[in-house]
């Protein structure tokens, strides 16, 4: 009765690759998306802090509630020093990335493009999306982990200086002293070397764990949506299993695109931390 | 690494203008957002604090005024029981003072009337003393026929006022 065999994961999107919008030359569907997002955060956070007020409005108070409760976490990770200056980058890395998360839940997404019709406005194969959430490209989530590196080697280099940050990572820890901290250098600078890689990697981790988890929520959502189709369902069942499968999911999702931006901001606060903690011993 | 983000869909074009994107939600939303709305927490942080220093002072002052209060309660309640023994001596001393008077004054009445009873008593006797002389003397003159002259009359005028003690 059902045709198991052949189902296999719809790959959502278009594809891994964000592809060009065809009227938009090199343009993809993710940068659109990231574009819409970018106007509507910042359109929100200006109506919102436009005519601040001690006793604030609904907007005013919601974007005071987010920012507030970011600043705590950004401050009891990376500690009050350090706080005011990493808290705009950590803050926007969490707000964006987000509101991309969810933007990629509205109806349409993904399933409003270009293809090969099969009769007015519907499609028999959707080629190229018009709309793809911004976190579902490598280039997006690459672009959020460069810019947060760069920031980060400044506020290392900030807080400790050049000289002080090749220290803090290939010099002696947990202030030892005399001949054992001579004989164990040259551990501490393989440990060092170990760390530069880390840090070198940091990008990809980063970039590849959003990436992946957003878009492998995108074709979860896509695969659950047509399985009824999928299997041989009547047609009439095929469109009510296109509503229920997915409902499930996209609760998940909600969940998921949080909790991929908690994952992202938090990890990068710890970076900083790691960077930027004083060796007490050293003081 | 160029092979796999190659296959993951990574185009420079692409990474730049997101790279672009991304820097402008992080200026602005730092400059226009997170800026205004820390200074703003910042600025209800600190009335809060003044607001709750203020809170103290005020309850220093609160505290220093109810005990201001209670001594000038003390004082005024001190007061008025000193003016309300004293009104009191006073009237007891005034009330003292009107029946002493009021007792002399009925006393000096009592006299007087004593006196004016005294003096009318005896105008009524001497007037009375007059008049039964006179009658002694008609009835002297009717019985003997005889008319008295003034030395008659005056002496037996004086041994009636002599011989009647009323």
């Amino acid at each position: 009765m059902f045709a198991f065999d052949n189902i296999n994961p719809l790959i959502a999107a278009g594809g891994i690759n964000a592809p060009e919008i065809p009227a938009l030359g090199w343009i993809s569907n993710s940068i659109v998306v990231a574009v819409i997002v970018t106007v509507g955060v910042l359109l929100f956070t200006r109506m919102a802090t436009k005519r601040m007020e001690l006793i604030p409005g609904s907007k005013q108070n919601l974007v005071e509630y987010l920012v507030e409760f970011l600043y705590g976490q950004v401050e009891g990770i990376v500690g009050k020093h350090v706080a005011p200056k990493a808290f705009p980058l950590l803050a926007t890395v969490f707000i964006f990335i987000l509101a991309s998360n969810w933007f990629g839940l509205l109806p349409g997404v993904g399933t409003i493009g270009f293809g090969v019709t099969k009769a007015p406005l519907v499609l028999e194969v959707m080629e190229t999306p018009l709309l793809r959430p911004a976190t579902a490209d490598l280039n997006m989530t690459l672009a959020l982990a460069v810019v947060f590196m760069a920031v980060w080697a400044w506020l290392s280099i900030s807080e400790l200086g050049f000289w002080g940050t090749i220290v803090h990572i290939f010099g002696p820890k947990g202030g030892l002293q005399g001949a054992l901290k001579y004989l164990l250098t040259p551990i501490f600078i393989f440990v060092g070397i170990i760390e530069v890689v880390s840090i070198v990697f940091r990008p990809m981790s980063l970039s590849l764990r959003l990436l992946g988890n957003i878009f492998a929520g995108e074709t979860l959502l896509h695969t659950m949506g047509e399985l009824g189709e999928k299997i041989g369902l009547p047609s009439w069942m095929a469109v009510i299993t296109s509503v229920v499968f997915p409902l499930p999911f996209y609760f998940m999702e909600i969940l998921v695109g949080a909790l991929q931006a908690t994952v992202f901001s938090l990890l990068c606060a710890v970076y900083i931390k790691l960077a930027t903690t004083h060796d007490e011993a050293a003081h | 690494m160029e092979g796999i983000l190659q296959t993951f869909g990574l185009d420079w074009p692409k990474f730049i203008s997101q790279v672009i994107i991304v820097l402008l939600v992080y200026f602005i939303l730092s400059k226009y957002a997170f800026g205004p709305v820390l200074a703003m927490l910042e600025a209800r942080r600190r009335r809060i604090a003044e607001g709750e220093s203020n809170l103290k002072v005020i309850e220093a002052e609160l505290g220093k005024a109810e005990d201001k209060v209670q001594s000038m309660l003390n004082q005024a309640n001190l007061d008025a029981e000193r003016l309300i023994t004293e009104a009191r001596e006073s009237a007891e001393a005034v009330r003292g003072q009107k029946t002493q008077e009021a007792i002399k004054e009925a006393q000096s009445i009592i006299e007087k009337a004593r006196e004016a009873s005294r003096l009318e008593h005896e105008t009524a006797m001497s007037e009375l003393r007059r008049d039964f002389g006179r009658l002694v003397i008609d009835a002297t003159s009717k019985v003997t026929g005889k008319v008295l002259d003034d030395g008659d009359q005056k002496r037996i005028n004086e041994e009636t006022a002599g011989q009647v003690a009323l």
